[in-house]
């Protein structure tokens, strides 16, 4: 039996919760299992073509940061390159900041989405709130 | 003949080691091992669970010194 499609809705920029959105996405997605993240309020930050400081948490992201711990922009960048992953930016969220899709990280987002076509779309998957 | 591949993630955190061994199957060919070697402990376990679940084969998992060796057979 195929596993659930997972959807992820990444709502926190703070770095522990991007990172682990980034594991989860990537091994589900080279795990023969569809994935699919939207990005949404403080976390559309993380996803900033030109942030000058991009990942913000505590002490675990301090670790991370000190042990050089793989970028989640990068693990997001493997899931779409050995997996099923896509990767959506919150259209309130670009809205709101008044952002083009130009302003985020090249090459990572598929486009734009609603929240009413990722939450229909997630209906027969299982989901996951960061 | 079948030919087999080392894959250095020692240092690599979760799910590095992982990662790189996906990335290295697709170079190789059906029959080819990949072995990883890795210093994070959750490789012993979750490059198990991975090839199970994807339908490779598990040649074998040794570990010395803190260092775990996890060779895998390309099945498909």
């Amino acid at each position: 039996m195929a596993a659930l499609p997972l959807y992820i809705l990444l709502c926190s920029g703070e770095h522990e919760k991007v990172h682990m959105a980034a594991m989860m996405a990537s091994v589900g997605a080279v795990s023969e299992r569809s994935v699919e993240v939207f990005v949404s309020m403080n976390a559309i930050f993380a996803f900033a073509q030109d942030a000058p400081e991009r990942y913000r948490g505590g002490a675990f992201s301090d670790l991370m940061k000190q042990k050089r711990v793989t970028d989640s922009i990068m693990l997001f960048r493997q899931g779409k390159e050995l997996g099923d992953l896509k990767m959506w930016a919150c259209s309130m969220a670009l809205d709101v900041t008044g952002w083009d899709e130009d302003r985020l990280t090249a090459d990572l987002f598929d486009g734009p989405l609603g929240l009413t076509k990722f939450l229909s779309d997630a209906e027969n998957g299982q989901f996951v709130t960061l | 003949m079948a030919e087999r591949t080392k894959i250095d993630a020692r240092g690599a955190f979760c799910p590095g080691p992982l990662m790189e061994l996906i990335a290295g199957l697709k170079l190789v060919d059906v029959g080819d091992e990949i072995e990883v070697l890795s210093s994070d402990k959750g490789s012993a376990t979750d490059i198990p669970e991975w090839v199970k679940k994807v339908h490779h084969e598990l040649v074998g998992v040794t570990q010395q010194e803190g260092v775990w060796s996890i060779v895998v057979r390309k099945a498909k």
